[in-house]
């Protein structure tokens, strides 16, 4: 078992040239508030309302994974390629299938990969499937992916964070996460643009090490102020973040992203260094 | 001979390529009159005669829904130019989307694919909503991906069907195959064989006297009041579609297209009802609510109801509303002056039209039906044979 972690390291370290270096395993953790997230767990005191949620989905992918070594400069984590990983995109799963609709058995919580010999103070990230393998080919994509319900084919792309409670219902409050206004162009058949690319930065996570710490990413924190018990007259229940949508407002705050033509008002709360 | 030997190397290279999948088989000749361009084909998608006769058989079979009881056919029916009939589309579980079943009816010319989406410009790619969409549910694929190609697995005639029509892949029973097969069936959905055409092409006798005069009152005629170009009809539908939004092999521009033709207006900003207010939806720009694509008008007289949201039961309905410049919805939650909506096209601002302009008008679109493409049974279901 050993010696195949060593083999993909040293694959993935030669894949990207990067030469020797040292194993790393990023470990990440999915709560709401102080409580772990356990699919099909009921969380209560969410949000401006103090609403209640059954959530059975809490998955997001990750993308440029850095660590910063101790001369202050920041150094990619080359990803081990596996079934939750592909080029520099890893995804992140904490749902078990608890809701066979949507949801599969396998879990990952964490991201492994290799970076160069030294000691490394803090991490960041961005969650998101960068452009570039944002639009290719959904139906040959390598794992992970291909997963159909992480697919968000009429806006082209992923979503990037998927959070839900209950399944193909429009009555069931969740949050979708991923690049909007993607515009197509009809001779190459590419994508050419996003004006709202929403890949959230999360570099403001402070002292982390590596062997020893988690990221943390909070559902109470994502849906802080947000009044979960009231829904914008015709648009879905949560916010599939949709420009206009304006139960998406409080959410995409606490992202750090723009939203309505509205300047991010600040950094990413959803993700902390513990 | 040191050029021959890379020669040599190209084409092996080129021959064992993944990309070049399916470009083995029997190559499509395509049915087309003299002045209509060949649609535009992807480069990793070539047509062959197995990929459209496999793309027939997944477009008629129900067991590319979830629950294995809808078809694509479900909401596209050939006999009425593979529209469905209804107001608004009914997936396989029961939930409505918010907007009216589009005609396939030369569906590989289209700039963009569905009423109002920038980004869908592939068959190939559009497939994929209807199979995997969950917001709203239509064929409600998502996560079944394997239990799908399991179906496809199980089969007696598909194993067949998909190593033939994807002779290069080592496993030719993938999603991927599904929706290379079903954009090359959709592909060839080519409709060109309506009176208007065998007029176009010389034939004085093709449309009588009244189709005449409607055709002329569509592309820029005078009415009756004295007007020049009073119908202002063809500066969104015209071209070869009857939609300025196309595309075809030759094209080297972008034409996407989208207009807002006054069917609502809900407040100063030019709204439309809430989720359903076009490409707006998805760009969030103000000057974006209710822009959809002008659809093409071949077989229009078969497509009713009208517009993205089926909201106009009838063709009088719809010259109703272009020749007041917009519609008026007096009261509920949808109340406003569409003539009012200041994102509307600037050739929107009514027009007189008699009863004798009106039935011209409407001969002419009626002309525009094509028989022959609403009962050929190349494009007819399979399993029903």
């Amino acid at each position: 078992m050993n010696k195949v972690v060593v083999v993909i390291a040293a694959l993935g370290a030669g894949a990207f040239g990067c030469g020797g270096g040292q194993e790393v395993s990023i470990e990440f953790a999915a709560k709401v508030g102080t409580e772990d997230f356990v699919c099909g767990q009921q969380y209560d005191n969410l949000g401006a309302d103090d609403t209640s949620l059954v959530l059975s989905d809490f998955r997001f992918y990750v993308s440029g994974v850095e660590l910063r070594n101790s001369d202050g400069d920041w150094v990619a984590v080359a990803l081990d390629e596996t079934n939750f990983q592909v080029e520099h995109v890893a995804l992140l799963d904490f749902e078990n299938g608890c809701n066979s609709q949507t949801g599969n058995e396998p879990t990952n919580t964490r991201v492994t990969g290799t970076v160069p010999e030294g000691t490394y103070d803090s991490v960041r990230f961005g969650m998101g499937v960068p452009f570039d393998l944002n639009h290719k080919n959904p139906a040959t994509a390598p794992p992970p992916l291909n997963l159909t319900t992480m697919q968000w084919n009429w806006q082209g792309g992923y979503k990037f964070l998927r959070i839900d409670s209950g399944a193909f219902s429009m009555t069931d409050w969740r949050v979708h996460l991923g690049s909007t206004g993607c515009n197509g162009d009809p001779v190459s058949g590419g994508t050419t643009e996003c004006s709202a690319p929403n890949v959230v930065v999360a570099d403001n996570l402070g002292p982390f090490d590596p062997d020893t710490g988690t990221v943390v990413a909070d559902f109470a924190a994502l849906v802080a102020g947000a009044p979960l018990d009231v829904n914008q007259m015709m648009t879905p229940v949560g916010c599939m973040t949709g420009p206009t949508d304006m139960d998406c407002a409080p959410l995409l705050e606490n992202l750090g992203l723009p939203f309505g033509g509205v300047p991010a008002p600040g950094a990413q709360s959803f993700f902390t260094a513990q | 001979m040191k050029a021959t030997l890379i020669g040599l190397g190209l084409v092996l290279f080129v021959a064992g390529c993944g990309s070049d999948a399916g470009n083995t088989g029997a190559p499509w000749v395509w049915n087309l009159p003299e002045t209509i361009p060949e649609p535009r084909v992807p480069d990793d998608n070539p047509m062959t005669v197995e990929k459209v006769e496999l793309g027939r058989f997944l477009f008629y079979d129900k067991r590319l829904s979830g629950n294995q009881t809808q078809s694509c056919a479900g909401c596209h029916r050939q006999e009425l130019a593979f529209t469905d009939g209804l107001p608004l589309a009914e997936g396989s579980t029961g939930q409505l989307t918010p907007r009216s079943s589009m005609s396939l009816a030369n569906a590989g010319y289209q700039a963009s694919l569905t009423w109002a989406n920038e980004v869908l410009v592939r068959l190939e790619q559009q497939a994929l909503v209807p199979m995997f969409g969950e917001e709203p549910v239509e064929l409600g694929l998502a996560n079944l991906e394997d239990e799908l190609l399991q179906r496809m697995r199980d089969d007696e005639r598909y194993p067949e069907m998909f190593a033939a029509a994807f002779p290069d892949e080592d496993d030719p029973i993938s999603v991927d195959s599904i929706t290379k097969a079903l954009a090359s069936f959709q592909r060839q959905l080519t409709s060109f064989g309506s009176k208007v055409d065998r007029w176009a092409d010389g034939d004085q006798t093709a449309l009588n006297q009244s189709e005449q005069r409607g055709l002329a009152l569509f592309f820029g005629g005078t009415n009756a009041a004295g007007i020049d170009d009073a119908f202002e009809c063809f500066h969104c539908h015209g071209g070869f579609l009857y939609s300025q939004s196309s595309d075809d092999a030759f094209q080297v521009f972008d034409q996407k297209f989208f207009m807002n033709n006054g069917l609502y207006s809900l407040d100063e900003d030019g709204s439309y009802p809430a989720g359903n207010e076009g490409i707006f939806d998805m760009s969030g720009d103000p000057a974006d609510k209710g822009k959809f694509k002008p659809p093409s008008l071949r077989n229009v007289a078969v497509t009713a109801p009208y517009m993205h949201d089926g909201s106009l039961a009838t063709l009088d309905d719809v010259i109703d509303h272009y020749a007041r410049g917009g519609t008026l919805t007096e009261s509920g939650p949808n109340a406003g002056d569409g003539f009012e909506n200041p994102n509307k096209s600037s050739f929107l601002n009514g027009f007189e039209i008699t009863e004798q302009e009106r039935e011209d008008l409407k001969a002419f679109l009626n002309a525009l039906t094509d028989g022959d493409f609403l009962n050929d049974p190349a494009f007819s279901d399979p399993f029903a044979q």
